[in-house]
């Protein structure tokens, strides 16, 4: 299968591409080709591309520490593509709505936000520098102590908790809020919140899936 | 955009502005009847038997009638407020107008907005299923304040039980789960007011 026909059936394919660092520009190379010449476990890509297209994993594709050290590769760039794209341009827009139109719901919309941020960062920072650190240890098998640092629970409910605002901005944008014409900014906006909303899901759906499986088993083994 | 009948009823003391607004409506091309009232009322008792799908006043008509608005609101669901604005508002009035002209705007602006206000209301016709009853209301009003489960419960004599009860309906009839979505949204329909909110 060539990457360009599943880039055409499917475009988000393209920030699943980014994720893994990978240049848009694919010529005729098929998947095979491409994650050869990419250093990327072809199981893993496809499982993740297969998440990206509605479908989950039947069985873990990661099995050696490389596999391992992509996946969490894959979520750290999603992690800077997050604290450094996707809510910049979210903030911006609900600022540039907030300065166009004088509803004080608007004033009080871009606090919500900005606090809410503020929670992604410390949890996108608690990923980068306490649970993926964990991941690289237990593999190395450097850690005697296992159930300390970090825990599986407390990882799906902080992801519960973001994707749940973003639906609440979402709703308040859609069903309650009466904002005036605006129409270009105010698409923008929800569709932005919509990628958001779609990536940070598939996001829980490979740790979920695929990184906490994985860490269960060694910690098994 | 389909075009309905706008039942119009106008609440103004001074005549010039009757009259000058009932000259505005009635040689525009929009499709409107318009009676007049003097007091709020005047306004509720028509209520019972007319139909009436936007209030135009002078804000400074509502000061101090704040309970009387959001009752009027509350059995008549599909109308707006919408007021003239004479150069002094006070801003609780203002929070309970869903639009507002000035005697300086243009024909044009005048109407737009009036449009704009029935054609929220037929909005508001569609998006009922978030109705929530007196006693979420009560549960909601006092959790954008900031109370706690058993303080909601202790002042309105109910058990936690009840109120995490309440709570849940809350966010399963309005698709809002956060406390700080929660208050955007009771202002947005106007159950509570901005000034009820702390902005810092």
């Amino acid at each position: 299968m060539k990457l360009f026909d599943l880039i055409e059936e499917n475009p988000s394919l393209l920030l699943m591409m980014q994720h893994f660092n990978i240049d848009f520009r694919v010529g005729d190379l098929t998947v095979s080709q491409l994650c050869n010449i990419e250093g990327v476990s072809e199981k893993l890509f496809i499982s993740i591309a297969n998440l990206y297209n509605g479908f989950r994993p039947v069985e873990n594709p990661i099995d050696s520490v490389d596999d391992l050290r992509q996946t969490i590769e894959f979520l750290r760039n999603s992690h800077d593509y997050y604290r450094e794209d996707k809510y910049p341009q979210i903030s911006s827009y609900i600022k540039q709505l907030q300065e166009n139109h004088p509803e004080k719901e608007l004033k009080l919309l871009e606090k919500f936000f900005y606090e809410y941020f503020a929670e992604v960062i410390d949890h996108l920072d608690y990923e980068d520098n306490v649970a993926f650190p964990y991941f690289i240890e237990l593999i190395n098998k450097k850690t005697s102590s296992k159930t300390d640092l970090y825990s599986a629970k407390e990882y799906s409910e902080h992801h519960t908790d973001i994707e749940l605002k973003i639906k609440d901005i979402k709703n308040l944008l859609l069903k309650y809020v009466s904002i005036s014409d605006d129409l270009n900014l105010r698409r923008k906006l929800l569709f932005s919140l919509f990628e958001l909303e779609y990536d940070l899901y598939i996001h829980s759906l490979i740790e979920e899936t695929i990184l906490i499986p994985f860490g269960y088993n060694i910690e098994k083994a | 955009m389909s075009r309905h009948q706008l039942h119009i009823t106008i609440m103004v003391h001074s005549p010039i502005i009757y009259e000058g607004l009932h000259t505005v409506l009635s040689q525009s091309d929009m499709d409107c009847v318009i009676c007049k009232v003097d007091s709020l009322d005047d306004l509720e008792a028509i209520l019972h038997s007319k139909k009436v799908d936007i209030l135009i006043t002078n804000p400074l008509l509502l000061v101090n009638r704040e309970k009387d608005v959001k009752r009027i609101r509350k059995n008549n669901p599909h109308f707006s407020i919408v007021g003239i604005n004479l150069g002094i508002v006070d801003s609780h009035s203002l929070a309970l107008l869903d639009s507002s002209f000035t005697i300086f705007d243009t024909t044009e602006q005048v109407l737009s907005k009036l449009q704009k206000a029935g054609n929220n209301n037929k909005l508001k016709v569609t998006t009922n299923d978030d109705n929530l009853t007196e006693r979420e209301l009560d549960v909601l009003t006092k959790l954008v304040n900031g109370f706690s489960n058993k303080e909601i419960a202790d002042s309105l004599n109910i058990s936690i039980h009840t109120v995490v009860t309440h709570r849940k309906n809350i966010t399963t009839k309005t698709g809002i789960r956060s406390q700080s979505g929660l208050t955007i949204y009771a202002i947005s329909k106007k159950i509570i007011s901005i000034e009820e909110v702390d902005l810092h």
